[in-house]
């Protein structure tokens, strides 16, 4: 018995030397210039996003975000590298310092600013409601609860279902399906496994375009979208916020707006 | 407070209906897994020709193939061809074939460890070879198996998880959705952990009982 608590003892100690090794990742930035800024930042994103965060063929990263993030980190003097990560572990990875900021279409939301700091809005959004073409189902039967609903786990889209047709109870929670990103539910759409979508216009709008889908509803939540960044990194949320201004007084921003089709946003 | 509330009146709530999916996940999968591990096994060994090599490439196939890949393939893949299956079915399609790949080596061990003889002698009774192998070889060689399928056993309560990827609010699924809502990645995930562990922990005990009460006396 002694010798089995012992044995068990080192295997402990033996598996969390082990777990050290794995997790000793390098923090995500180092090295400071002289303006108390990183040299490099680590922006998380979405990388089925567009058009704001999406990845093209040869795996880089595009997108009205990613460009707009460029052009502030080229105008403030740092590098960004972009990494795509899991949208309903994106904040916990923020915290985490795997990645220094979210700049990829996040709404600010009272609960996610109580974990982190968001710069000031860039963008208002509302959510849309898509179906097949052929569809006949209208927002009255969405509201009904009686149709089958796709979304992306950890979105405002979800969040919106959650709060106005599950909680209030309209809606049997069974009837929300939530997949890891939105590609993924427009699939389920039009397979016919859901028979609706709940989700941001411009991406809504992005995604189907060559697709057998409608949206037939925008749903007024004017969400207003800003970059995450963690509370304690006070002179980055300057800098960021410094950024947006300058690229929203520069002609690029509307460049931008063209070429990603967001003119209407 | 609040954690001790937010664990007591907002997490266990919501994880029951994720721990009753889970259950029902295992309940589905595990007896096929072991009855379809049993008959691909007594294949390998015993078949004809056409026979050893489907069973071998099923187990081939269904070892090789990632599980959440598979996953993909039965719920998103499968409607390309009008085959659409509830989110449900595909999971539990997908655990069967995985864990009844797996079970079948472990089976077809078992069985290559009984003495040949007994096969012959079995035979030399005037048993037909069926006969032999369900009333000889089998009894014998499923209670040789056991400590692997219940190792498979306790597998399958883990990767259950991963039908929350084809979106059943499974016992994860459901806590990735209260972790997503309240930010409380630390509490649920400890919660669900631990979840998991009493499972597998039911599991090893439930699994030396029986083992106990199957052994041959000698």
């Amino acid at each position: 018995m002694q010798r089995n608590l012992l044995g068990l003892l080192v295997l402990l100690l033996a598996g969390c030397v082990l777990l050290a090794g794995c997790t000793g990742s390098t923090p995500a930035t180092n090295g400071t210039n002289q303006t108390g800024l990183k040299a490099k930042y680590i922006i998380g994103l979405d990388g089925a996003y567009p058009p704001y965060s999406y990845a093209e063929k040869d795996g880089s990263f595009v997108g009205f975000d990613v460009d707009s993030a460029r052009w502030i980190a080229n105008k403030s003097g740092f590098e960004v590298e972009f990494q795509a990560v899991a949208w309903d572990g994106i904040i916990p990875a923020l915290l985490a310092k795997k990645i220094d900021m979210v700049y990829s279409g996040m709404t600010i939301t009272p609960e996610r600013a109580a974990q982190v700091s968001f710069s000031k809005p860039y963008l208002k959004i509302n959510q849309s409601v898509a179906v097949r073409s052929d569809s006949t189902i209208t927002m009255d039967d969405i509201m009904a609860g009686k149709v089958v609903i796709g979304s992306q786990r950890g979105t405002t889209g979800e969040m919106w279902v959650q709060k106005e047709l599950i909680e209030k109870g309209k809606m049997p929670a069974t009837n929300l399906k939530s997949f890891d990103n939105f590609p993924l539910a427009i699939t389920a759409l039009t397979n016919k496994q859901v028979d609706a979508t709940v989700y941001d216009k411009p991406p809504t709008v992005d995604i189907i375009r060559d697709k057998d889908v409608k949206i037939i509803t925008e749903i007024d939540t004017n969400e207003q979208y800003g970059i995450a960044i963690r509370k304690e990194d006070t002179q980055l949320l300057e800098t960021m916020n410094k950024g947006l201004d300058m690229l929203m007084k520069d002609p690029y921003w509307n460049e931008l707006k063209a070429k990603y089709k967001l003119e209407s946003v | 407070m609040d954690q001790i509330a937010f664990i007591a009146e907002i997490l266990l709530p919501a994880l029951w209906g994720g721990f009753v999916v889970t259950l029902g996940l295992i309940a589905w999968t595990a007896p096929f897994g072991v009855l379809i591990g049993a008959v691909v096994a007594v294949g390998r060994v015993y078949g004809n020709r056409p026979v050893r090599f489907l069973s071998r490439a099923y187990v081939t196939f269904f070892k090789g193939c990632p599980l959440l890949l598979l996953l993909f393939i039965l719920y998103f893949g499968l409607p390309s061809i009008g085959i659409s299956l509830s989110p449900f079915v595909a999971a539990v399609l997908g655990f069967i074939f995985c864990n009844s790949a797996y079970d079948s080596e472990y089976i077809r061990g078992s069985i290559r460890s009984i003495k040949e003889g007994q096969f012959t002698a079995g035979l030399a009774l005037g048993m037909t070879r069926g006969q032999v192998i369900r009333h000889v070889i089998l009894p014998q060689a499923m209670r040789r198996s056991i400590p692997g399928l219940v190792n498979e056993f306790v597998y399958l309560i883990k990767y259950s998880s991963l039908a929350y990827m084809i979106t059943v609010i499974e016992l994860t699924g459901a806590g990735k959705m209260v972790a997503t809502r309240y930010f409380t990645y630390n509490e649920t995930f400890f919660v669900v952990g631990m979840v998991y562990l009493f499972l597998v922990t039911l599991t090893t005990i439930g699994a030396h009982l029986l083992e106990r009460r199957v052994a041959i006396p000698s």
